[in-house]
């Protein structure tokens, strides 16, 4: 059993008080407390398509599962390019269901079930050439 | 200006044969800006029932195309008690006892109503969650009595 573990803090000074949150989880498979024992490793790529991006192949866009057929993962996706001028941004899917922009030097940290239809895609906002880095860790 | 600072750590000694160690900071920004703080935020603390699917966070024109962030933890300790988290029904993944999230969602309007809120169902049992949302801005409802 692989023992992975991630640490959030965040804080701000958006109240009259300083907001300081931090929490601590082990990665562990579903339902236990056994620790995840795969990863993709931490993988980079560079693309100035508009088009979308599959990362992660749950039949969405092939109709079957593709080799990257993962249930039970948790992600981190960071948009490595600078902030820039504030417009360009990265949209971050579930299928064809957006999740949100990551902008340049935003990342996310989220659970992804899988499952069919749920491919993990990204669409860049523009042509500039956009730098991601990812990591699962999955059952 | 506030200034809102999101951290990751992941850190592993061994599930791949070297040592992974991941750290990144970043600030919470406006979208289309280079570095117009977001101001605003909710923190809440509830306790989700199992059985229904409920709008954690509702979609609504003041939070529409933008940079909005969300973080959720599932409090609950039991490790088989889990809540899913979706948008338009469709599942992004399960939060088990003591996993969290954190998260850049944009509220889209562009389609059928309600179709980007996030959602939240508990499994096995009752959930007590936290989430923090920092957002670009509220609809403010008039008071009926005004």
């Amino acid at each position: 059993m692989a023992t992975t573990t991630a640490l959030i803090s965040l804080s701000s000074d958006i109240g009259d008080s300083m907001l300081s949150l931090s929490n601590r989880t082990v990665l562990t498979t579903a339902g236990t407390d056994t620790g995840v024992t795969k990863t993709t490793g931490l993988s980079r790529i560079e693309t100035s398509a508009t088009d979308n991006v599959i990362l992660f192949d749950s039949g969405e866009s092939t109709s079957t599962a593709g080799t990257n057929a993962i249930t039970s993962g948790k992600l981190y996706i960071q948009n490595l390019n600078d902030r820039g001028d504030g417009t360009k941004y990265v949209t971050l899917l579930l299928g064809t269901v957006e999740i949100g922009r990551l902008y340049g030097g935003d990342f996310a940290f989220i659970p992804w079930s899988g499952g069919a239809g749920n491919d993990l895609e990204i669409t860049p906002s523009s042509t500039t050439d956009t730098t991601l880095e990812y990591v699962m860790f999955y059952e | 200006m506030a200034t809102t600072t999101a951290t990751l750590s992941l850190t592993s000694n061994d599930i791949l044969s070297n040592s992974l160690s991941l750290t990144k900071s970043m600030t919470l920004y406006k979208g289309g800006t280079t570095s117009t703080a977001l101001e605003q935020m909710h923190y809440h603390r509830a306790i989700i029932p199992t059985g229904t699917n409920f709008d954690l966070i509702a979609e609504s024109a003041a939070l529409a195309d933008n940079s909005n962030y969300v973080y959720i933890v599932n409090k609950n300790t039991d490790v088989t008690d889990y809540v899913t988290i979706s948008i338009n029904s469709e599942i992004i993944g399960k939060l088990y006892g003591e996993d969290f999230l954190f998260m850049p969602w944009n509220c889209d309007l562009s389609a059928a109503a309600n179709d980007s809120s996030i959602e939240i169902q508990a499994y096995t049992h009752d959930c007590t969650i936290e989430y923090a949302l920092f957002h670009v801005g509220e609809t403010l409802v008039t008071a009926a009595d005004s």
